[in-house]
C-alpha cells in the first residue's frame, strides 16, 4: 500500500478533530486561564501582618465607632463594632467602603495655598469683612474657627441652623414621621434599628419610602398635605377637613391622635425638624432632650457667636472660606452669593470641585476620611455627650491642605492642640466613661490619667456622658403649626425626596447599588406616576427635564403605578419643593 | 458534617444595600465600568425590590436579598460544568466556583434557577492606588469566568486556621460568619449550621412563614426566607423575584 498524499491530510484531519475528544485542548484552555490569572492587568492583594485598628466614621455626624482590618498600615476592610453602644455594630453602605476614599479618582491634586494665602491677606488688608462657613459645626475645628473670627476684627462664623434638642428614642413608644428617613441613614442607624422593636412607627409620606415599607402604619397622605395633618394635630382645623385635605380617612386620623395620645410618650418628627414638629411634641409632650456637648476649655468661650447666612448683609463679606472637608448640610449658593462683596475672595476646602468649588476663586484639597484627624459632633439622636476622634488610619493620598490651620494661622492663633485641649478639659470634668473597643471596657473618667485618656481616644475610644435625660423645657418657638401652604399653579408637582442619594463622595464600589443593580435610584433619573407621564408626554425611560426653584436638570423618568399623581419622586433632597417636568 | 445555611428575614431588609458593599469589599469585586448596566454588574448578593403589583396607595414594597442558594441536591451549576469548576464540599455543604478552572461557557449561569452567578466582561480595575486597599485572602478573578457567593470562603480558611492554632478540630461559630451578615444593620441575615438545631438560623428555618426559592425544583437551597406578609411569600414560586429582575 502506498501512502498517498490525500491518506496524510486524511491522517492530520482525523488526528485534529480526534484530539478535540482528548482531554489535551481543554488541560490547554485551563493552563492558558491560570496564566491568564496571574497576568501583569491584575492586581495582586498585598500581604503582610494582621493588625486591627479602631476608629470612628466621619462621613456624617452618626460617626459609628469601625473596627478596621490591615494589612500593616493599610485597612483592607471596615466592620462595626458591637460594644459601642449607639451604633451597635452597624455602619451603613457608605461607611463600609469607606476606606476606599482617599483613592478616589476625582480627587483634588493641587494645592495653591500659597496663591489663597496671598489673596486672602489682600483682601483683609484693608479692613474687610471674612467668614468662615462651617458645614459641620460642633466640632472641635468649629470651636477653633470661632476663635479665630472672635480675634479677626470683623470675623463672622456662617453655619447651618442646629436643632438645640437630641431626640430620645429608646423612650418612644409611638413615633410619627413626616416623611423622615427614620429607617434609611437618619440619626445613628444602629441605634434606631435597636430602638425600633419599642416604638409603634406611622409614617405619613406621599411615596413608600424605605422607611413606609417597613414602618407598622403607612398613612399615603395626599402630596404638600402634611400641614393639614398637623394643623389637625395642633387642633387648629377640623377632622372633616383635615380628611378632605390630606386624602386620608376620618377614622385613620382620628385613629393616630389617639394614639398620639393613648399610647406615649410619642414623638414627632419631620425631615427638617421643623418648629412646627416642634410645636407637636410640647403637644404629645414629645421625647425630645435637651442637647448635651463635650466640655470645652473656659478660655475657648471667648469666641464669635454661630451666626445664620441670612442675617448677614448683603454685599459685606470680603473673604469667604468654605470648610466642605467633611460632608454636612449643604447651603444653596444662591444663598450665599448675594452676601459677597464684587471683588470677594472664595476659598474652598474640599476633596473634589464639583460642590462649593465650582463657585470659588481657590479650591484646597482637604483630606478626606480616613486620612483626617477630627472630632465628630453628637448625632441628633444621641442623648449622651460624646466625644470620639476619627483617628486617621492611612497617610494623605496627595497634597492636602488643613482648612483649620489656614483660618487660624490669619488670626495668629495657634490651635494645632485643640483637641487635646479639649480631651484635657472632658478629663477635668472628670464625667462619663471612656470606652475602649479592643478589650470591650467601660472605664470611668475620674479613674484615668490625662495622658491614658488621650491615648485611649487616639487608639479608638469613644468618651460619654453617663445618661443624663434633661427634658426639653419648649419654652422657645410657636405653639402652633406652620401654615397650610397653598399649590403653586406654575409648578403642579411635589417633588419627594424618597432615597438617600449616592453623591459624590463615596467608593466606586457604591455602583452596586445603583448602576449594577436597581436598588436605590441613580440622582439623575426620576420616577413619575403614569398619569403625569403621559400628561407630559414621557415614556417609561425616557428623557425628560425637571424644572424647579433651583433651576432645569436634565434627567431621565421612570414610570411606576407605585407613585401618586402629583408626585415627582427624586434622589436629590436639596430639590425638595415643588416643581414641573416636561419632556426633553 | 456541616451544612452552612442563612435565614433572611425579609420583614427587617431595609434594602440598605450594605451586604451588597460589603461582599464587593470582601470579596475584591471591582465596580464596572461606567458604560455597565445591571445585566453586566457583579453583585454576588443583590437585593432585588420586589411589590405587590398593585397601584397607588394599595402598593407595599419588599426588598429581597439574593444570593447563591447553596443548592444542597442535583446542584444544577456543578451538573452543567464541562471543567468541574464548581463543587460542592461535603464537610461544608458550601457550593464553591474555583475560577481558575472556569472556562466562560456560562452554562452554569444558564442553569442556575436563581439568577446568581454573574460572568466577568471585564478585567478586574480598581483607581489608581485602591488596589492597596484589597483582601489578601481572595485573589481577584480574571475576565471571562463565571464567579458567584461562597459563604465568604476565605473567612472559612482563616476561622480554620484560628482554630488549628488555637489546637481545636472545629471552629469558633463566632468566628466565621460572612461578610454580608456581618455588614446587615437590621439584624435581617443570620447564618449558621443547619445541622445543629441550636443555632438561630436553624431554627428560622423551621418556622411557619419560612420558605424557600423554587423548593419545587427539588434542589434543596440552604437560603431560608421568611416574613409574615402573604405576597411576599409568593415569590417562593415566581421565576425571578422583582419585576425589574431583568438580568438576562
Amino acid at each position: 500500500m502506498t501512502t498517498t498524499r490525500r491518506n496524510l491530510f486524511q491522517f492530520l484531519g482525523g488526528g485534529a478533530v480526534g484530539a478535540l475528544i482528548t482531554p489535551a485542548p481543554w488541560r490547554l484552555i485551563t493552563d492558558t486561564a491560570i496564566w491568564s490569572e496571574n497576568w501583569p492587568g491584575i492586581p495582586k492583594p498585598a500581604r503582610g501582618e494582621i493588625r486591627t485598628r479602631f476608629t470612628h466614621c466621619s462621613l456624617c455626624t452618626a460617626g459609628c465607632a469601625m473596627r478596621a482590618r490591615c494589612v500593616g498600615q493599610q485597612p483592607v476592610s471596615l466592620a462595626g463594632v458591637k460594644t459601642h453602644p449607639v451604633s451597635r455594630g452597624a455602619l451603613c453602605p457608605w461607611g463600609i467602603a469607606a476606606h476606599h476614599l482617599p483613592y478616589h479618582p476625582r480627587r483634588l491634586r493641587q494645592n495653591p495655598w500659597q496663591e489663597a494665602a496671598a489673596a486672602v491677606s489682600a483682601a483683609l488688608s484693608g479692613g474687610g469683612r471674612m467668614a468662615v462657613l462651617d458645614l459641620r459645626p460642633g466640632r472641635t475645628a468649629s470651636w477653633s474657627y470661632r476663635r479665630a473670627l472672635a480675634a479677626l476684627p470683623k470675623g463672622v462664623y456662617l453655619a447651618p441652623q442646629q436643632p438645640g434638642f437630641a431626640v430620645d428614642l429608646a423612650s418612644a413608644r409611638t413615633v410619627l414621621s413626616f416623611g423622615a428617613p427614620l429607617l434609611d441613614r437618619w440619626g445613628t442607624p444602629g441605634n434606631v434599628f435597636a430602638a425600633r422593636r419599642n416604638f409603634r412607627l406611622i409614617q405619613a409620606e406621599p411615596v413608600e419610602t424605605r422607611t413606609a415599607a417597613l414602618a407598622d402604619e403607612w398613612l399615603a397622605i395626599r402630596p404638600g398635605s402634611e400641614s393639614a395633618l398637623a394643623a389637625w394635630l395642633a387642633g387648629e382645623l377640623p377632622l372633616l377637613e383635615a380628611a378632605a385635605r390630606t386624602g386620608i380617612e376620618e377614622g385613620r386620623i382620628a385613629a393616630l391622635g389617639k394614639a398620639l395620645s393613648e399610647n406615649g410618650p410619642a414623638l414627632i418628627l419631620d425631615r427638617d425638624l421643623t418648629s412646627s414638629a416642634m410645636a407637636l411634641n410640647k403637644r404629645f409632650k414629645g421625647t425630645l432632650v435637651a442637647r448635651r456637648e463635650a466640655p470645652v476649655p473656659e478660655s475657648w468661650k471667648k469666641a464669635a457667636p454661630v451666626s445664620d447666612i441670612a442675617a448677614v448683609p448683603d454685599r459685606s463679606l470680603n473673604v469667604l472660606v468654605i470648610d466642605e472637608s467633611v460632608p454636612g448640610e449643604y447651603i444653596p449658593w444662591p444663598a450665599i452669593e448675594p452676601k459677597l462683596a464684587g471683588n470677594a475672595v472664595v476659598v474652598a476646602f474640599a476633596w473634589t470641585r464639583e460642590g462649593y468649588g465650582r463657585h470659588a476663586r481657590y479650591t484646597l484639597p482637604a483630606a478626606l476620611f480616613p486620612e483626617a484627624l477630627d472630632d465628630i459632633p453628637g448625632a441628633i439622636d444621641s442623648v449622651a455627650a460624646t466625644f470620639r476622634l476619627s483617628t486617621p488610619l492611612v497617610a494623605a493620598n496627595g497634597p492636602v491642605a488643613d482648612p483649620v490651620a489656614f483660618v487660624t494661622k490669619l488670626a495668629g492663633l495657634d490651635a494645632g492642640n485643640a483637641l487635646r485641649e479639649r480631651a484635657d478639659a472632658i478629663h477635668k470634668a472628670g464625667r462619663g466613661s471612656l470606652i475602649t473597643y479592643a478589650d470591650s471596657k467601660s472605664t470611668a473618667v475620674k479613674d484615668l490619667k490625662a495622658e491614658d485618656f488621650w491615648k485611649g481616644l487616639n487608639e479608638g475610644g469613644c468618651w460619654m456622658e453617663d445618661a443624663v435625660r434633661t427634658p426639653l423645657p419648649y419654652g422657645r418657638g410657636s405653639d402652633k403649626s406652620s401654615p397650610i401652604a397653598e399649590p403653586d399653579a406654575s409648578m403642579p408637582l411635589e417633588i419627594v425626596v424618597a432615597e438617600s442619594p449616592v453623591g459624590p463622595l463615596c467608593s466606586p464600589l457604591l455602583s452596586k447599588l445603583y448602576r449594577e443593580s436597581n436598588l436605590r435610584q441613580p440622582v439623575s433619573r426620576i420616577v413619575l406616576s403614569p398619569f403625569d407621564a403621559q400628561a407630559a408626554h414621557i415614556k417609561d425611560g425616557g428623557a425628560a427635564v425637571l424644572e424647579t426653584g433651583r433651576g432645569r436638570f436634565a434627567v431621565l423618568a421612570a414610570v411606576d403605578p407605585g407613585v401618586p399623581p402629583g408626585v415627582v419622586q427624586v434622589a436629590i433632597p436639596i430639590l425638595a419643593g415643588r416643581g414641573k417636568v416636561v419632556a426633553a | 458534617m456541616k451544612r452552612y445555611g442563612m435565614s433572611i428575614d425579609l420583614d427587617r431588609c431595609n434594602g440598605c444595600g450594605a451586604c451588597m458593599v460589603a461582599c464587593a469589599v470582601e470579596n475584591n469585586i471591582p465596580a464596572t465600568p461606567e458604560n455597565s448596566n445591571d445585566r453586566k454588574g457583579i453583585t454576588w448578593i443583590r437585593v432585588y425590590k420586589i411589590d405587590n403589583k398593585e397601584q397607588f396607595p394599595d402598593r407595599r414594597s419588599a426588598f429581597v436579598p439574593v444570593l447563591c442558594q447553596q443548592c444542597g441536591h442535583e446542584t444544577p451549576c456543578v451538573h452543567v460544568c464541562p471543567q468541574q469548576a464548581v463543587d460542592v464540599d461535603p464537610a461544608t455543604g458550601i457550593v464553591g466556583q474555583m475560577p481558575e478552572r472556569c472556562l466562560g461557557c456560562r452554562y452554569c449561569m444558564a442553569a442556575c434557577p436563581y439568577h446568581a452567578r454573574y460572568f466577568n466582561w471585564w478585567d478586574p480595575k480598581w483607581p489608581a492606588g485602591m488596589e492597596k486597599a484589597l483582601n489578601p485572602d481572595v485573589a481577584p478573578r480574571m475576565r471571562g469566568v463565571v464567579e458567584k457567593c461562597n459563604f465568604c470562603h476565605g473567612r472559612w480558611h482563616a476561622a480554620k486556621e484560628r482554630a488549628a492554632i488555637a489546637g481545636k478540630r472545629e471552629i469558633d461559630p463566632a468566628d466565621y460568619v460572612p461578610a454580608c451578615v456581618e455588614a446587615c444593620p437590621t439584624g435581617a441575615l443570620r447564618f449558621g449550621d443547619l445541622n445543629d438545631p441550636a443555632v438561630e438560623v436553624a431554627r428560622d428555618a423551621k418556622t411557619p412563614e419560612s420558605f424557600r426559592l423554587l423548593e419545587k425544583l427539588g434542589t434543596e437551597p440552604k437560603i431560608y426566607y421568611r416574613s409574615e406578609r402573604e405576597w411576599v411569600r409568593e415569590i417562593a414560586n415566581a421565576p425571578r423575584p422583582g419585576k425589574e429582575n431583568v438580568r438576562g
